[in-house]
């Protein structure tokens, strides 16, 4: 993020009634915006902007808005956000596999869209934070599906996480056998949603034991390390899905 | 009797033929007995009547030789000449009754026309059955009787029949052993029966095999299809034609319900869409508006309208997820659930947690334990759920202290559109289908939601999941 030249934003959606109070909000917020009503029409506006993100909407007439991203992933190196009427879930994963960086359903909160236009813009511009990709994480039986965010148990069976003990076992799998005291824990951690920021990493481990292990009070694999800090006590392996 | 009785029609279908043929054959075993005991009866009559006509010519010259009273000396027939069923002809003075002879109508009737045609006409006529040895011409003879071989059986019987040519003349009494009916006659009637029960079993079997596959087929379809399942190819006719019109026309019911719940998905899909956009575009116009609370109020509403357009759409296509249930951990289910509503500050505590695994729809469960807790929060301020099994139920259960639910408007609650009267805080309401939509999933697990009072008072939910099949 620069200060100096403000974020291009490129917002396609067929409806009027939306693009537009949406684009005036997003250019109070600071951003310069330009409005595509069809897929076609953005590829026509793509040829002389190159905007920093994409606010795509998934349900257009004509070419929609997922044939739309995979050609922008494809074509561009863009980050792509797409905005939905629905909150299917399989939609979310059909659209993160296509290569879209981030998921919203309408209606959504404005200052919230524009908290992770910018988190996504952040996450682009420092990649700290792999990308979600089709990595599955193999550990004493479970496995951790990375796009599907599934952690399923030796039985077989799917265990319900939280986005945020998502994120923090995949830190944990990540560096795997290695000591990671919370600050470090915390900075993975971090995600788009605010909520996130001020949680403390103790209560986040200490839910997502009781998921995984098998006796929360006698942890096993997340083990707590004198002097601060967590360590993940298990070999992962990483293979890619499928 | 009933227990006994087959449930299935193959079973119901053997039964009944095979008590039909057993009534059939026995009637004709009745009658082809009836028959044969005639046929024997005329044979025997027969005998009697020839030695009857032929008796008296040939003797009548002896006769008059030795004289009326002289009894003959009872020989059998000789070897020459024809074998003779009975005894040879007794002629005498004596009135050949017994006392307790029942003279038969039929016979004497049947004998005289006999003898009518052989130009025989006797003044009297005597038929009747007797016991072998109670006939004193037989008893008086033991050689006779070892020859009937009468001695070890005493029911042996003859026909006795007499004629007194004119009254007050002598009586000619001829005797015919009656033989005993021949079990071989009933053997081979139930040997008979056997053999055309079990080809009509056979070619019954096949026949029925023919419909009741199809039947089977159909209903096991038709179970799955009511069970949501979405339908694959059509079933396959086969069978006789009324079971291939019957499958053709499931078919057809089957593929226009499909189209229906089809038409309903895209619809709500763009009731969805039509809805939400229009929504979305308000949430950003109020960002406009200065006055914060003014702005929040608004908000909320929208958020209000949300929920409860996303309660529908939910409730309208519950059973229609199409997914199959994947397997999952209810107690992680159930935790992640209760954070939720930690992480928004509210009293939502976990008492116990059993590990069970259960295939479910994951975010359509998590949906009816969010409404359910939410209920709890909303009316009593706190909530306590805990997971367990009992008696292989699996139970998800959420308890709270409020005021509970009047009993005779439990049922009612779980109908779309009811909320409690108790509710103080109608902004965070919804459309009042919370529980008619966690009711609704229940039931897509093939549980249930069951209401009921605490006895210390608070409101007791219950989703109760039966035994999984995995």
């Amino acid at each position: 993020m620069t200060d100096t030249a403000p974020i291009r934003l490129l917002v396609v959606d067929d409806e009027r009634s939306l693009r537009e109070p949406l684009a005036e909000y997003l250019a109070r917020e600071g951003f310069e915006v330009r409005e595509a009503e069809s897929a076609a029409a953005a590829r026509t506006v793509l040829v002389g902007f190159a905007p920093d993100l994409v606010l795509l909407d998934i349900m257009m007439p004509g070419e929609d808005g997922l044939s739309l991203c995979r050609h922008l992933v494809e074509t561009r190196d863009v980050p792509v956000i797409l905005v939905t009427a629905k909150g299917e879930s399989t939609d979310r994963i059909i659209g993160l596999e296509i290569g879209a960086d981030d998921y919203v359903t309408k209606p959504f909160e404005p200052r919230e869209l524009v908290a992770r236009i910018r988190s996504v813009l952040r996450r682009a511009a420092r990649t700290a934070l792999p990308v979600e990709t089709d990595i599955v994480y193999h550990f004493e039986g479970w496995h951790l599906d990375l796009l599907k965010r599934k952690l399923v148990d030796p039985e077989g069976a799917s265990v319900s996480i939280s986005t945020a003990e998502f994120r923090l076992l995949r830190a944990f799998l990540d560096h795997p056998r290695q000591v990671l005291d919370r600050d470090r824990l915390l900075d993975m951690v971090q995600g788009r949603e605010a909520q996130l920021f001020d949680r403390a990493v103790d209560n986040q481990v200490s839910r997502l034991r009781r998921k995984i292990e098998a006796d929360s009070r006698d942890p096993q694999l997340i083990q707590t390390v004198r002097g601060g800090g967590y360590r993940f006590a298990a070999d992962v392996q990483r293979k890619a899905a499928g | 009797m009933a227990r006994l009785w087959p449930k299935s029609l193959l079973g119901q279908m053997l039964i009944s033929v095979a008590i039909a043929l057993l009534i059939a054959q026995s009637i004709s075993a009745a009658l082809l007995w009836r028959a044969s005991e005639n046929r024997r009866e005329e044979a025997v009559l027969n005998a009697a009547a020839v030695q009857l006509i032929i008796g008296p010519r040939d003797q009548t010259s002896r006769e008059s030789r030795r004289g009326a009273n002289q009894r003959r000396t009872p020989e059998l027939r000789g070897s020459n000449g024809p074998p003779r069923r009975g005894l040879r002809l007794e002629v005498t003075d004596e009135d050949p009754r017994l006392q307790g002879d029942r003279p038969d109508a039929a016979l004497e009737t049947r004998l005289r026309e006999v003898l009518q045609n052989q130009n025989v006409v006797p003044a009297n006529i005597l038929v009747t059955q007797r016991l072998a040895l109670s006939d004193p011409f037989i008893r008086e003879r033991p050689r006779l009787v070892r020859r009937l071989d009468i001695r070890g059986d005493q029911s042996s019987r003859i026909l006795v029949a007499a004629i007194q040519m004119s009254e007050g003349g002598d009586w000619q009494v001829a005797r015919v052993p009656l033989q005993r009916a021949r079990g071989n006659a009933l053997r081979t009637i139930v040997l008979q029966t056997l053999f055309i029960f079990a080809i009509l079993m056979g070619l019954h079997f096949l026949l029925l095999r023919r419909i009741t596959r199809p039947l089977a087929m159909l209903t096991r379809r038709t179970e799955l299809f009511g069970q949501g399942a979405a339908p694959t190819a059509p079933l396959a006719a086969e069978g006789p034609d009324d079971i291939r019109q019957l499958v053709d026309a499931h078919n057809a019911m089957e593929s226009r319900i499909a189209a229906l719940l089809d038409e309903k998905d895209i619809m709500l899909g763009a009731i969805g869409h039509d809805l939400k956009t229009p929504l979305a575009a308000l949430r950003v116009r109020i960002e406009s508006v200065d006055d914060a609370a003014e702005r929040g109020k608004m908000a909320e509403s929208i958020e209000d309208i949300t929920r409860s357009l996303d309660d529908i759409l939910t409730l309208a296509r519950v059973g229609r997820t199409g997914a199959p249930p994947e397997k999952a951990q209810l107690a992680a289910l159930v935790s992640s659930v209760v954070e939720e509503f930690e992480d928004m500050g509210k009293d939502v505590t976990v008492s116990s947690l059993d590990r069970i695994a259960y295939p479910v729809h994951l975010t359509w469960l998590k949906r009816a334990i969010r409404n359910l807790i939410s209920n709890a929060v909303r009316y009593a301020g706190r909530a306590e759920v805990s997971l367990l099994a009992q008696d292989h139920v699996t139970i998800i259960r959420i308890e709270d202290s409020g005021p509970g639910i009047p009993a005779d408007q439990i049922a009612g609650m779980l109908e779309p559109f009811t909320r409690g009267e108790a509710s103080r805080n109608r902004d965070t309401g919804g459309a009042g289908l919370g529980l008619t939509l966690a009711r609704a999933i229940a039931e897509q697990h093939g549980g249930k939601l069951i209401l009921s009072n605490r006895a210390g008072g608070g409101l007791r939910a219950e989703i109760q999941l039966p035994p999984a099949n995995v």
